[in-house]
C-alpha cells in the first residue's frame, strides 16, 4: 500500500476556545515520502509531536486534512474505525517503557496484535518475531517488564509496536536518556527496519548526528510551521540558518566551522565523521603536494 | 477534560487575584454557608448579583465560567429533579407512587439549581483566580490554630501542596499513555462495560507505576536537600493581609446580615 503521507493546510489549536487555547501547528502543508527515512527537527515546543500525532489521528486538525493510506483525517473524522489506521502507523512515545503493564514480556508485546483481533497463538509467534528483531533474548519472555533494565524495558516497548507490523513507523525521540551504545542499538534496528522491511520512518529527535546518520529526509519546524524540508546536506550547508533555528551541527560539521575559524582551508562542511575525515586528510595532502 | 475547569488556574492580575489566599479560602466558605441561608427569591438575588461582582472584580470572562459549568451539568440536572419529585407540600399537579410535582417543589427545585450554580462558581473563583500552591499555604494558614492541639499542620499542607502539584504532571502522563495505548489498539469509551473496564487495565497500571516512581524520586530529592518537618520553615512567599481583603469581607459580611433580614423566617 501506498506508504505516503500528506499534510494539507493543516492547524491544530490546543484547547480551542478557551484562554488557555495554543497554536501549535499554523497551516502546515508537507509530504512525507513513503519508504522514507525522516527526520523531524526543531526546538522544544516547535510541534514535532504535534505534527507526528495526527498521522494516526490520536490528534485530529483543527482545520485541514491529512492523507496517510488511503485515508483522510478531517476535523470532523470520528474516533470510530481508527483501528485499521492505527496498525498500519506504529507510534513509539518518548519514554514509551512507561507504557508497560503486562505481567510478562511475552503478554505485553502481544497487547498489541491481540487488539488488532489476531488469534493468541498468531500473536505469540508475532511477539517472538518481535523480540528477536528488537534483538531481546527469548529467556527474558516470561519476566516481569518491570524487572528489566532501562534499555530492555524500552525494547519490549518497541517490540510491542513492531509485533503489530506497521508499514509506517513514528519514534518520538526513541533514543532518550540511553547510554550510548543503547542509543546506538535503537538506531540501528530503525535503519534495518527501514533497509530490509521497507517501513517508511519518521523520527523525531534532538540529536543531529543521528539525522546525518540515518535520515534520508529532513523536516526542520519552528513554531508551528515547516520551515525546511530537504535532504540533510541541504538543511545543514547554512550553519548561521541552523543555529538561528535553535538548533545543532552535527558534531563533525560543528567541528569543521571551528577549523575553519582556525584557518583550515575545508573547501565544505563535511556533515559525517567519515566526510570530516577525508575532508582534513584531502587538506594535508593538498598542503604537501603544493611543497 | 481539557474544557474541565474546576481547578485550573488562570493568571492574571485583577482584584481578586491579588487578595490573599487564606482570605479567599475563608471567603468561599463563608459563601457557601450564607447560601444555605437564603430560601426566598430575595436572598438568592442578592447572593447572585454579589457572585456576579466577584466575577467581574476577577477579570474572567462569564462565558467561559458557564462553559467551565458545562460539564456539572448533568449533576446539577440531577440534584434539582431529586428536589422537584420528592420535596412535599404546596399544590401538587402532578403525582405518581413517591414521586410528586407541586407549585413549593418547583421552586424549591429552581432554589436548588441556583445554589448549585452559585457554589460552583464561587469555587471556580477561588480555583481560577489561586495558584494550587497557594491555596495550599492558605490552608495552612487557616488550620494554624489546631497546632495547639498538636495537629501536624504543616504536614497536612505539604502533602496537600505536593499533591496539588502532580495533578498536572498524572494528567499529561495520563494523557500520554491513553495515546500510546491507543496507537497499540486500544478503544477506551466504547464497548460493552466489561470492555471498558479491561480498558483500564493497561491505563492504570503504568499511570500507578509512574506515581509511585515520582514519590520515590521526590522523597530522595527532598531528603538530598535536608528536608526535615520539624523545623520551622520560612516561606519563599509571604502571603499578607491587604486592604482589599478587608474590603472585600466588609462587602461579604454585609451581604451576608442583609439575607439574614430579608430570608422568610
Amino acid at each position: 500500500m501506498d506508504q505516503t503521507i500528506n499534510f494539507k493546510q493543516v492547524t491544530h489549536t490546543y484547547q480551542a476556545g478557551t484562554p488557555f487555547a495554543q497554536n501549535a501547528l499554523s497551516q502546515v502543508s508537507v509530504t512525507i515520502a513513503g519508504g522514507s527515512f525522516t527526520a523531524i527537527i526543531g526546538h522544544t515546543g516547535s510541534g514535532k509531536s504535534t505534527l507526528v500525532q495526527h498521522i494516526n489521528a490520536l490528534l485530529k486538525p483543527t482545520a485541514g486534512e491529512i492523507k496517510v493510506s488511503g485515508r483522510t483525517i478531517t476535523p470532523a473524522t470520528t474516533n470510530k474505525n481508527l483501528k485499521q489506521l492505527r496498525k498500519h502507523v506504529g507510534m513509539v512515545f518518548q519514554f514509551p517503557e512507561k507504557q508497560l503493564f503486562e505481567e510478562t514480556v511475552i503478554k505485553d508485546i502481544m497487547f498489541g496484535p491481540k487488539n488488532y483481533g489476531v488469534s493468541d497463538e498468531e500473536a505469540r509467534l508475532d511477539a517472538k518475531q518481535a523480540m528477536g528483531l528488537v534483538g531481546l533474548d527469548g529467556s527474558l519472555q516470561d519476566k516481569s517488564p518491570f524487572d528489566l533494565s532501562g534499555g530492555q524495558m524500552r525494547r519490549v516497548a518497541i517490540a510491542g509496536v513492531l509485533a503489530m507490523k506497521p508499514e509506517i513507523l513514528i519514534l518520538d525521540e526513541p533514543t532518550a536518556g540511553l547510554d550510548p551504545r543503547g542509543h546506538k542499538e535503537i538506531m540501528d534496528l530503525a535503519e534495518k527496519l527501514h533497509q530490509q522491511q521497507g517501513m517508511t520512518i519518521i523520527l523525531v529527535t534532538h540529536q543531529m548526528d543521528d539525522v546525518v546518520d540515518y535520515a534520508s529526509d529532513v523536516i526542520v519546524m519552528d513554531q508551528g510551521k515547516v520551515v525546511k524540508h530537504g535532504e540533510p546536506k541541504d538543511i545543514f550547508s547554512d550553519p548561521e540558518w541552523v543555529y538561528d533555528m535553535h538548533l545543532d551541527l552535527p558534531s563533525a560539521a560543528e567541528f569543521a566551522c571551528r577549523l575553519i575559524t582556525a584557518g583550515v582551508p575545508l573547501k565544505t562542511i563535511p556533515l559525517t565523521i567519515d566526510k570530516l575525515a577525508d575532508a582534513i586528510v584531502g587538506v594535508i595532502q593538498g598542503g604537501q603536494s603544493h611543497e | 477534560m481539557s474544557n474541565f475547569l474546576f481547578g485550573r488556574y488562570l493568571p492574571g492580575s485583577s482584584w481578586v487575584h491579588q487578595m490573599s489566599p487564606q482570605s479567599k479560602l475563608m471567603l468561599s466558605f463563608y459563601f457557601v454557608v450564607v447560601i444555605f441561608f437564603a430560601n426566598n427569591i430575595w436572598t438568592y438575588a442578592a447572593l447572585s448579583g454579589l457572585i456576579l461582582l466577584v466575577v467581574l472584580m476577577s477579570g474572567v470572562s462569564i462565558g467561559y465560567f458557564l462553559k467551565g459549568i458545562r460539564p456539572l451539568i448533568w449533576l446539577i440536572v440531577f440534584t434539582v429533579l431529586l428536589q422537584i419529585l420528592f420535596s412535599s407540600g404546596g399544590h401538587v399537579y402532578w403525582h405518581f407512587g413517591p414521586f410528586s410535582i407541586s407549585d413549593t417543589s418547583l421552586i424549591n427545585g429552581g432554589f436548588m439549581f441556583i445554589r448549585c450554580l452559585l457554589i460552583i462558581m464561587i469555587s471556580t473563583v477561588l480555583t481560577l483566580t489561586t495558584t494550587p500552591l497557594a491555596i495550599a499555604d492558605g490552608v495552612q494558614t487557616v488550620l494554624r490554630p489546631l497546632k495547639k492541639v498538636h495537629f501536624p499542620v504543616d504536614t497536612l499542607a505539604l502533602m496537600l501542596s505536593i499533591a496539588l502539584r502532580f495533578v498536572p504532571t498524572l494528567m499529561d502522563e495520563m494523557e500520554t499513555i491513553l495515546n500510546a495505548q491507543r496507537s497499540r489498539g486500544v478503544d477506551f469509551g466504547s464497548g460493552s462495560l466489561r470492555h471498558r473496564i479491561s480498558a483500564a487495565v493497561p491505563l492504570l497500571v503504568p499511570l500507578f507505576t509512574g506515581a509511585i516512581n515520582h514519590a520515590e524520586n521526590l522523597s530522595t530529592a527532598m531528603e538530598a536537600r535536608g528536608f526535615t518537618d520539624s523545623e520551622h520553615r520560612s516561606k519563599y512567599r509571604v502571603y499578607r493581609w491587604q486592604r482589599k481583603d478587608t474590603i472585600s469581607w466588609a462587602v461579604f459580611l454585609l451581604i451576608g446580615i442583609l439575607v439574614l433580614f430579608i430570608r422568610k423566617s
